[in-house]
């Protein structure tokens, strides 16, 4: 089974306390999901569901419902 | 505790990234922060807590524009065109210079990656520019690694080659990031480099031991017999085949081939003997066990034989269930879990990286033979019961070697891979031991043994150092290599240090016996040798040299050289020699 966005987020940034339900979660949350953590999340996502965002998406997707719906409109749950 | 390697690079590395991770337990990177490079390379002041190692990568995309190497490029003359190439390039290693001048001590990771352009048709006549560039590149930085023992180079487009190029560079990464590689290939870069990290701090194995049914060939002997075996044929007869030619190659370089089957003996010779399709031969093999006993038990037999440590041995048997047993019984072993299909076995052992070493030296060729001669040896010494005349009848013949530039990768080389008869196991580099070596009032050399049972090599090294007190010496490495063990050759190295320390001033000798996983052969020795345990030695010799041992951990043993009787001489009597 394929993990979820919030699995990934943990498996990231194992030392971070975050609300996995909290709907504005995205960069700058906690303090190691800056712009590289975020550019090296994606690229996690990217591995894990086979799929790879554009230069457009990396600049558009900041939160993880973002996320979410982006990856909903390619067809993968997370 | 994990180690730190500090990582720079022309391109943005991603820190964070789970790639990372590929560097291997026990490595933790340290990343400069994006276009420091320089600054890192340059900076003449010694880190406080300097990493274990530094790894720069370089792009030379990121520092030579294409259009830079057009004039160059235009030279139709060779020589011409690689002395211009040659001078393009040399100012981009300047820093690269700069960092291997001032801190010597730290080893250092140049892994350097130039663009795949073109299309196979600018291939097709000539040699496309960045090839040019390539080789110059090439030839300025092999230069550097015969000058810094600490310098090694990682070719990152031939390991990224395996992943495919257009899966391990991506340029959306690179607009988005300024980072060249893709996840994927930024994964090949931190596992390469984890595998010279890894290999720095421990030895290359030296023992492949192979499974015979379904391992060396198709089928089980005992049941098909040599008729019925794949072994030759096309499919995966050929892929066996190639398998034992992997194998015996690796034994062309100096790893040990051996076999633990559970086989009737005679049904195995008859293959090895009798199947025209056999690459091995019985001359390949170092020991063999074959026999219905437990493989862990045979394992553990064959490294007490050889005198080797079992955690030196690679076991590949194509059979899951007798490597659960290994695993669990002789976790020292390495067991490779070889996929299923045969097909890839042999590529999978020609890469394998437990074998892989930095330098194969002279040495390692003449391994197989070392080690038949030492079972040899070990069969007659055990007939004999008079040991000095037994000794004195093989026509032992000592040597001393220098340590230069010609036998310095073979002192490092010992100093890494001696774990037995190694008083404080410390592993140099090459530039520790030539630094050693320079220090004025030092003792430095190999022992090379020779004896009726063969030529045995640079078996041994002596590396002394003085101390604060100029008439005081520390004996700071002292290693044999075991497969001489049983000539007394310890002693023989020990009288030759000692005479040269005498030369050089010295009246006091402090040796330190470190207590480590395998060296316990060598723990009587220096009590065994004369020396004196540091409680026995008289008060006022523990009163001055106690300031000299300060920091020394270990058993601490003092001799005053004069006095000094060096038991075991008189089997080197005849063929004293320097």
């Amino acid at each position: 089974m394929k993990p979820k966005l919030t699995d990934l987020l943990r498996q990231l940034f194992p030392a971070a306390v975050f609300d996995g339900q909290d709907p504005t979660l995205g960069v700058g949350s906690f303090a190691e999901w800056d712009s590289l953590g975020h550019f090296n999340f994606l690229l996690l996502v990217e591995e894990t569901f086979g799929l790879q965002f554009s230069v457009d998406e990396i600049t558009e997707l900041k939160t993880l419902a973002q996320i979410r719906e982006n990856l909903a409109a390619r067809g993968v749950e997370a | 505790m994990s180690q730190r390697i500090q990582i720079c690079g022309t391109s943005f590395l991603l820190p964070g990234n789970p790639a990372w991770s590929a560097l291997g337990q026990g490595w933790e990177p340290v990343f400069a922060g994006f276009d420091e490079w320089p600054r890192l390379l340059l900076d003449p002041v010694p880190p406080v807590d300097p990493p274990a190692a530094l790894a720069w990568v370089l792009f030379l995309e990121d520092l030579l524009p294409a259009a830079a190497l057009a004039p160059a490029l235009a030279l139709k003359d060779p020589g011409q065109r690689r002395q211009a190439l040659a001078e393009l390039l040399a100012p981009l290693l300047l820093p690269l210079d700069a960092r291997l001048a001032n801190h010597p001590q730290t080893p250092v990771i140049v892994a350097y990656s130039l663009p795949a352009v073109g299309s196979a048709i600018e291939s097709g006549r000539g040699l496309p520019a960045w090839e040019h560039a390539r080789q110059a590149l090439e030839e300025l930085l092999r230069a550097r690694v015969d000058q810094h023992p600490g310098l090694l180079l990682l070719p990152l487009d031939r390991q990224l080659a395996r992943l495919g190029l257009d899966q391990a560079f991506d340029d959306r990464n690179l607009y988005a990031a300024r980072c060249r590689l893709s996840q994927a290939g930024l994964r090949v870069l931190a596992g390469c480099l984890g595998q010279l990290l890894e290999r720095q701090k421990t030895a290359a194995k030296k023992v492949l031991v192979l499974d015979c049914d379904n391992t060396l060939w198709g089928g089980v002997v005992g049941e098909v017999g040599l008729a019925g075996l794949a072994l030759g044929q096309d499919g995966l007869g050929k892929a066996f085949q190639d398998f034992q030619r992997a194998a015996q190659d690796l034994g062309r370089t100096g790893i040990l081939l051996a076999i633990v089957s559970k086989n009737n003996e005679e049904d195995v010779w008859e293959v090895f003997d009798q199947h025209a399709g056999m690459v091995l031969t019985r001359d390949d093999l170092v020991a063999f066990k074959v026999n219905w006993r437990d493989k862990a038990s045979n394992l553990l037999e064959l490294a007490a034989d050889l005198d080797l440590g079992a955690d030196s041995f690679v076991f590949w048997d194509d059979n899951p269930l007798e490597r659960e047993v290994v695993k669990a019984r002789a976790s020292q072993v390495t067991v490779v879990d070889p996929p299923a299909d045969v097909t890839r076995w042999p590529r999978l052992l020609r890469d394998l990286p437990l074998f892989g070493r930095f330098e194969t030296t002279t040495e390692d060729a003449k391994k197989k033979a070392q080690y038949q001669a030492r079972a040899q040896f070990k069969a007659e010494q055990g007939r004999v019961v008079d040991e000095t005349g037994f000794l004195r009848s093989i026509a032992l013949k000592p040597s001393l070697v220098p340590i230069g530039q010609g036998s310095v990768a073979r002192a490092a080389q010992l100093c890494a891979k001696t774990n037995q008869f190694n008083l404080r196991v410390i592993r140099h580099t090459q530039a520790d031991i030539l630094a050693l070596a320079d220090e004025p009032g030092a003792v430095a050399f190999l022992g090379h043994l020779a004896d009726r049972f063969g030529d045995h090599g640079n078996v041994a090294l002596v590396l002394a150092r003085p101390t604060a007190d100029p008439e005081v010496a520390f004996l700071d490495s002292f290693m044999l290599s075991c497969r001489v063990l049983g000539r007394h050759f310890e002693a023989w190295m020990l009288a030759r240090a000692v005479a040269q320390l005498r030369e050089r001033g010295a009246s006091w000798l402090i040796a330190e016996f470190i207590p480590q996983k395998r060296n316990q052969v060598a723990q009587d020795f220096l009590a065994g040798h004369g020396l004196m345990p540091w409680d026995q030695a008289p008060a006022p010799a523990r009163e001055r040299l106690a300031p000299l041992c300060q920091g020394l951990g270990g058993q601490i043993h003092l001799a005053e050289l004069a006095s000094l009787t060096i038991p075991y001489l008189e089997i080197y009597d005849e063929t004293q020699a320097d």
